[in-house]
């Protein structure tokens, strides 16, 4: 599903964020991205979804080689993969009805169509009730799972969710956790990047370290 | 054909180019519900900088008009010594309509030119009794195309003229006609000049005024292209709004000119005694006013569309 032969990629001439990196995640896998401050993280995500493009290296995913993609085709990529942001990116002046709803109106759906999904995940996701507010009304976790929401609510192949737990407490934490591995259940693809220990420590994940750009370490941690 | 379609995912209700219009229009009016701030300081600009713009081609048009009207009096006329034979009357009629500058050619003749005379002498008839139509020479009453009638035109036309057998003496227009056109085509210029100085101010205040719009909404658009919107979905509806934008504020801008014309410009002219010949201003002609119209909408659409290339990166 996601294949990276010898990536390297510098936002500044010499300032490389990764550097020869050699992934391989197949199709239903549920990886833990690590690794301190500054390892890449966010940056090996972006190069994921289109949003960057490796500076030498291959990239594959969903058999789309990224660096060869026509900008035309970015958001036909795009569709499939669910991203949680590490800052969100809700509009502050939508509703989280809205804001959920934009994944679908982007492929064409209808309003009703479109009305009855949003609400069936938002029930799942415990939000039925903040249907009309907006996103700056709601608590850091609750935004959190309007994010999660938009970007499950298409059942994409692939979701990548970048330091999803941030400021969550332990609850939080653990009901984020249980959405990730549902969607994993119903088989898509998962990719968390974070440097949360606890929620490493909580199941037998693949976890990939991240060391400055370089792979550090890749295996399943047993607990 | 059939038409059952594997009914894999939700029915798409937003395909095809009229779903798809509705949906981006919808879409764009409730961007203006959702930024009425933004939306009414575009408008206003759009509306302020077509006022400026409409009032320059009022003031232009009317200058024009008048132009015209006085120009019209230059006129070459060229006399016979004898009432030529109808077949060299059509030799040099033709001869004259192919010289360039030439708009329109009257004969007229002896007995008409007496007619004219003593209609001139209303109530003084006496006066021509017994004189015969000979003493008025037939002629050819030519006037000129507008590009012809300022000073020097009018020389190399009549140097031109006089090369054409039969024509024996010719009197051209009045003096300060001419240089008044010769002055008239020197304003012109400045007018086009100063005309197209403001449409490129206007230009550039209003794509900048719309770049607020675009710009207050990056977030939405950053958004939209993260989500897996083609160029063209985001696009689409900011692009109408430029042109909801620009209809409401050229809409605007023409209520004002009327209101304007009619409160109190129309009789501005008798007040300047502008033009003595004519009641006042003249109102923009039609087209004109559609010109204002689709242009303010036109403006709307290409302001947004180079503000958003700032901002849209897929
Ligand atoms: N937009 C950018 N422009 C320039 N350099 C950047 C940019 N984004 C990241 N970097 C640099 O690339 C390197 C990797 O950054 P990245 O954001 O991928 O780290 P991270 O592992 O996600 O860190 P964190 O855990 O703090 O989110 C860092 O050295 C960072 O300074
Ligand atoms: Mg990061």
């Amino acid at each position: 599903m996601i294949q990276l032969h010898n990536v390297f990629m510098s936002y500044q001439r010499d300032a490389t964020a990764l550097n020869g990196v050699t992934l391989h995640i197949p199709k239903g896998d549920f990886v833990f991205l690590t690794g301190a401050s500054g390892a890449g993280k966010s940056t090996l995500l972006r190069l994921l979804y289109g949003a960057l493009k490796p500076t030498r290296g291959q990239v594959v995913v969903d058999g789309q080689n990224i660096s060869r993609l026509p900008p035309g085709q970015i958001p036909y990529l795009r569709r499939g993969i669910g991203v949680v942001f590490q800052d969100f990116k809700l509009l502050p002046n939508r509703t989280v009805l809205e804001n959920v709803a934009i994944t679908l109106e982007v492929l064409g759906w209808g309003k009703k169509d479109i009305g009855k999904k949003v609400f069936h995940i938002l029930r799942q996701m415990g939000l039925e009730h903040k249907i009309n507010a907006t996103p700056l009304r709601l608590s850091g976790g609750e935004q959190q799972r309007v994010a999660l929401a938009r970007a499950l609510v298409n059942d994409p192949r692939i979701l990548l969710a970048d330091e999803p737990t941030g400021n969550l407490d332990e609850e939080n934490k653990a009901q984020i956790l249980n959405f990730f591995k549902e969607a994993n259940i119903r088989g898509t693809t998962v990719v968390v990047a974070t440097h949360d220990r606890r929620l490493l420590e909580n199941g037998h994940r693949r976890v990939v370290v991240l060391d400055k750009g370089a792979i550090a370490e890749d295996g399943d941690v047993q607990k | 054909m059939s038409r059952n379609k594997p009914a894999k995912r939700a029915r798409l209700a937003n395909e095809g180019v009229p779903g798809r219009l509705k949906y981006f229009t919808a879409r764009a009016v409730a961007n203006i519900r959702q930024n009425v701030f933004v939306n009414v300081v575009t408008v206003g600009t759009i509306t302020l900088a077509l006022l400026i713009l409409s009032l320059f081609l009022l003031v232009f048009v009317n200058l024009e008009g008048l132009a015209d009207n006085w120009s019209k009096r230059v006129q070459v006329t060229a006399y016979f010594d004898q009432e030529p034979s109808p077949q060299e009357l059509g030799t040099i009629r033709a001869g004259i309509q192919s010289l360039p500058g030439t708009a329109q050619v009257v004969y007229v003749s002896k007995e008409e030119a007496v007619t004219r005379f003593r209609a001139r002498l209303k109530g003084q008839e006496s006066l021509l009794e017994g004189v015969s139509a000979d003493i008025l020479p037939a002629s050819f009453e030519i006037s000129l195309k507008r590009e012809s009638r300022d000073s020097e035109a009018v020389e190399a036309y009549v140097a031109r003229l006089k090369r054409i057998p039969g024509v024996a003496e010719m009197q051209y227009g009045e003096e300060w006609v001419r240089r008044f056109n010769t002055f008239m085509n020197f304003m012109r210029l400045v007018g086009a000049l100063l005309g197209g100085f403001l449409l490129l101010a206007v230009v550039f205040i209003v794509s900048n005024t719309i770049k607020l719009t675009i710009y207050s909404r990056k977030e939405e658009l950053e958004l939209l292209g993260l989500v897996g919107a083609t160029r063209m979905f985001i696009k689409a509806p900011f692009l109408i709004e430029g042109v909801i934008q620009g209809a409401a504020g050229s809409l605007l801008a023409l209520v004002i000119l009327c209101a304007c014309y009619f409160g109190f410009l129309h009789n501005a002219g008798n007040f300047l005694s502008f033009n003595p010949a004519d009641t006042g201003l003249s109102f923009l002609p039609a087209g004109y006013l559609a010109g204002i119209f689709f242009g303010g909408m036109l403006l709307g659409f290409l302001g947004s569309m180079t503000s958003l290339k700032r901002f849209i990166s897929i």
